[in-house]
């Protein structure tokens, strides 16, 4: 059984057809990417999985278990969390109460080992990703590498099963993305199965072993990062026509 | 053993209290407001602390609504109103005792705050504000059609106090220090709550109601919990308000009873708890005494005034005229009573040659 199946999932907004059957499956302990050019409907394939869109048809299974029409928190509560592409901090609240929002969820509070209190779990969350001492600081004074982070920090206090991470490179620099990058490979190494969208195609191939291509909606290549390097058509939807 | 008992509520006094300005100031206001009746104050200003005091939990309830999960009510009448009619009419019908008549308003307010809410969060922003609205003006209908119950226009009159077994002024005296317990008491209620865990996910909803979504919170849960809450207690200081001044009436759900509440939370500091439970103090001083004892003027001058003050006290302190005390006083060091008195301490050790960091 797979952990994630997608199966000719459909959406159209009036006219336009964002995500074109689209289906392809994630098993545990993966790591894959999707990537695409702006606008092939990438972030739309992350909104419907997650519930914040409604699907036109297809299907979305979970661990076997149909999520198509389930609401966006019951999904985050069955294990699938996602950050997002601009991110999307509880401003006012101290960094660490960003956290402790998510560790207040049925799933959150399941999850919290008995011999922990809540803080001590959110403040180790924050140690994890590096901002223990940006604790006490509301998330508004946050630099936006620093709320990359955050945003990370407060999905994975779910203790997910599947991460769905939107553009984790956005907006970082160089030395940021190194950072991320070797962060998002020790969640890896912790057992997280984590799917990733991005832009930065240097960063995104060396982590990934499986990538997903999608172009005007529609799913056109999937395979690992050399096979998609060197895919006609890929290269085509990328640089153009060759002459 | 109880030597140490009480030692130790004492010590925790001076760490808990004595020692946070903000708290210390809260303690010396409460110590002020216990002691006032004994200076010899007349009954007007007696009811304008009594008022105060209900204001105080209708803007604090208000505010935990608003300030905090962001929920914005522009008709907050409604739930004070229906505290009011349901402890007038449970008198009128079931001849019942104040006490408990109030706590049943309260529970009515709790539970029509949440129904409500259910049908009010699938709109947004300013379209629940509008929605919302009308609901206290709906109601105002019902009650002029309902003749028979509700008394129409001229409202149910006749409710007994609180206290009916004291001598006049005794009885002013009474409700004064039962409406300032039941402020203390909701307000302690309230503010423990906005900074409890569930408070928490209240202040998520307002930042970022998606992200709070996909942190796997039920959002429409905690808004209902958060209308709940809010309708619990601006029911209850709707009920104490119509046992304090013996009747109700369908003004009670007029737009200006809405916007009592919205004045003193913006005046005071929004999302503070603490802001409009002071505001409710200071406007109410300012409108009912100082305006109209110490500098009297007419009626309509009185409004223009006291409008052109809250307006301009706004807009100098945009965050609120409490939120800039309390700002202020946690950025003096110096302020902190413990080391005023450690300071003294010290010198006085100096003085007497007996300093332990004594310079090498």
């Amino acid at each position: 059984m797979h952990l994630l199946e997608v199966e000719n999932l459909m959406k159209s907004f009036g006219g336009l057809t964002a995500v074109k059957n689209v289906s392809f499956t994630v098993d545990e302990g993966e790591m894959i990417g999707i990537i695409g050019p702006n606008g092939a409907g990438k972030t739309t394939l992350f909104n419907l999985i997650t519930g914040y869109l409604k699907a036109d048809s297809g299907t979305i299974k979970f661990r076997g278990e149909k999520i198509t029409r389930l609401p966006p928190h019951k999904i985050a509560n069955k294990g699938l969390a996602r950050t997002f592409q601009i991110v999307r901090p509880f401003r006012h609240l101290p960094t660490i109460a960003n956290i402790m929002v998510a560790l207040n969820s049925p799933r959150g509070k399941k999850k919290i080992e008995w011999i922990k209190t809540p803080e001590r779990k959110a403040m180790e969350m924050l140690e994890d990703v590096g901002l223990s001492e940006m604790m006490l600081e509301p998330a508004e004074n946050l630099s936006h590498g620093d709320l990359k982070r955050l945003e990370i920090a407060r999905a994975l206090a779910l203790e997910p099963d599947l991460l769905l991470l939107d553009e984790p490179f956005g907006g970082l620099s160089p030395i940021e993305t190194e950072y991320m990058v070797k962060s998002i490979q020790r969640m890896h190494l912790d057992g997280h199965t984590i799917v990733i969208v991005e832009h930065k195609l240097h960063a995104l191939m060396r982590l990934v072993k499986r990538v997903i291509v999608m172009h005007n909606g529609e799913k056109i290549a999937e395979g690992t990062p050399e096979e998609i390097a060197k895919n006609d058509t890929v290269i085509e939807v990328y640089l153009g026509k060759g002459i | 053993m109880v030597k140490k008992y009480f030692r130790n509520i004492y010590l925790s006094f001076l760490v808990h209290v004595f020692d946070i300005p903000p708290r210390f100031l809260a303690f010396l206001m409460l110590i002020i407001f216990l002691l006032l009746p004994i200076t010899g104050l007349t009954e007007s200003i007696l009811i304008m602390l009594i008022t105060a005091n209900l204001f105080a939990i209708y803007g604090a309830s208000w505010d935990l609504l608003v300030g905090r999960t962001g929920q914005i009510s522009l008709g907050h009448a409604l739930f004070f109103g229906i505290g009011g009619y349901t402890t007038a009419l449970l008198y009128v019908n079931l001849q019942l005792e104040p006490w408990a008549s109030v706590s049943i308003a309260a529970l009515i307010g709790f539970l029509v705050a949440g129904v409500i809410g259910f049908p009010c969060l699938r709109v947004k922003g300013p379209y629940l504000a509008l929605v919302t609205m009308a609901f206290p003006l709906i109601m105002m209908g019902l009650v002029y059609y309902f003749k028979d119950i509700t008394g129409g226009e001229y409202g149910i009159s006749g409710i007994p106090r609180f206290f009916p077994f004291l001598g006049y002024f005794q009885q002013r005296l009474a409700e004064y220090y039962f409406t300032l317990v039941l402020m203390l008491i909701s307000s302690i209620i309230i503010y423990k709550i906005a900074n409890s865990k569930t408070g928490i996910v209240f202040v998520s909803i307002l930042d970022d109601e998606l992200a709070s979504k996909a942190s796997g919170i039920n959002v429409t849960k905690y808004k209902i919990m958060a209308f709940a809450i809010s309708g619990l207690f601006t029911s209850l200081a709707g009920a104490a308000y119509a046992h304090i001044f013996r009747s109700v009436s369908a003004s009670s759900f007029t737009l200006s009873m809405s916007f009592i509440p919205v004045i003193m939370t913006i005046f005071g500091g929004i999302g503070t708890i603490y802001g409009p439970i002071s505001a409710a103090y200071i406007l109410q001083v300012l409108d009912r005494y100082v305006l109209s004892v110490r500098i009297p003027v007419s009626t309509e001058w009185r409004n223009i005034i006291y409008a052109a003050i809250v307006i301009i006290l706004i807009l100098k302190w945009p965050r609120g005229i409490a939120r800039i005390v309390v700002d202020k006083l946690e950025d003096i060091e110096e302020a902190r009573p413990v080391e005023i008195v450690y300071k003294k301490m010290k010198k006085k050790e100096e003085s007497s040659g007996g300093s332990i960091n004594a310079p090498s």
